[in-house]
């Protein structure tokens, strides 16, 4: 659930803020997605060719004054660990450690 | 993602269902500045059906309640599980928008699912 959350806010980024404006004119943008699991981790890679932006030079939600934009980073930023690097192309890393549960009730079974 | 608004004469209800994100947004947004100009008292939202929210999505919720707010209606939240309660708590949103109202019924027994 928080991978899926966090890589939809990844991807929306790209298209409205990367891409932005460029809807409707005709010019398409890609992305690529890259999707590596091993035991107990998962790490996905988006890279686009869109406009690049500092993830440290946005500041966290003012969750006071109940703000209604700038929410998608910080969704990114709290569920799995981020990387961003700047160019051509712009490559964003999402990557989570998690309790690999299939082989947990594997061994589990096997000890039964 | 489906909604449904019930406009009445003391709460408008408004229940939406399956996914709400980025692209189908766009569907609901029109919708909610409708409800808003109508000036409603109380507005009753129903996220008991809803799987999956995105910032977007939030973004909406937010707006929505913060202007029927300002012209001096209220908004209650219910039946937010699941991905979206988890949302809703990262974003620090439960304590505001889910416990601002003391409208908000108790979890003591389970409402039934009827829509009038």
């Amino acid at each position: 659930m928080q991978v899926v959350s966090a890589v939809g806010e990844a991807f929306n980024n790209i298209v409205l803020h990367g891409y932005g404006g460029r809807t409707g004119s005709g010019r398409e943008g890609s992305i690529d997605l890259r999707i590596q699991t091993r035991r107990g981790h998962i790490r996905i890679e988006l890279r686009d060719w869109g406009s690049g932006f500092d993830p440290t030079g946005v500041p966290p939600p003012a969750f006071d004054t109940l703000p209604e934009s700038g929410l998608g980073l910080f969704i990114m930023q709290s569920f799995m660990e981020m990387a961003y690097r700047q160019g051509r192309p712009n490559l964003l890393t999402l990557s989570k450690r998690y309790v690999d549960r299939s082989s947990a009730a594997r061994k589990s079974e096997g000890a039964t | 993602m489906r909604f449904e608004i019930k406009p009445a004469s003391g709460v408008t209800h408004l229940v939406i269902e399956g996914e709400l994100d980025a692209v189908s947004v766009s569907d609901l947004r029109p919708e909610l500045e409708k409800l808003v100009k109508a000036r409603p008292a109380i507005v009753e939202v129903d996220l008991s059906s809803l799987r999956m929210v995105d910032s977007s999505g939030v973004g909406a919720l937010v707006s929505l309640y913060k202007r029927v707010r300002a012209q001096g209606g209220s908004v209650v939240i219910k039946g937010l599980r699941d991905q979206p309660l988890a949302i809703f708590r990262l974003l620090r949103l439960d304590r505001v928008m889910l416990n601002a109202d003391s409208r908000t019924p108790p979890p003591a027994h389970k409402q039934s699912k009827s829509r009038h």
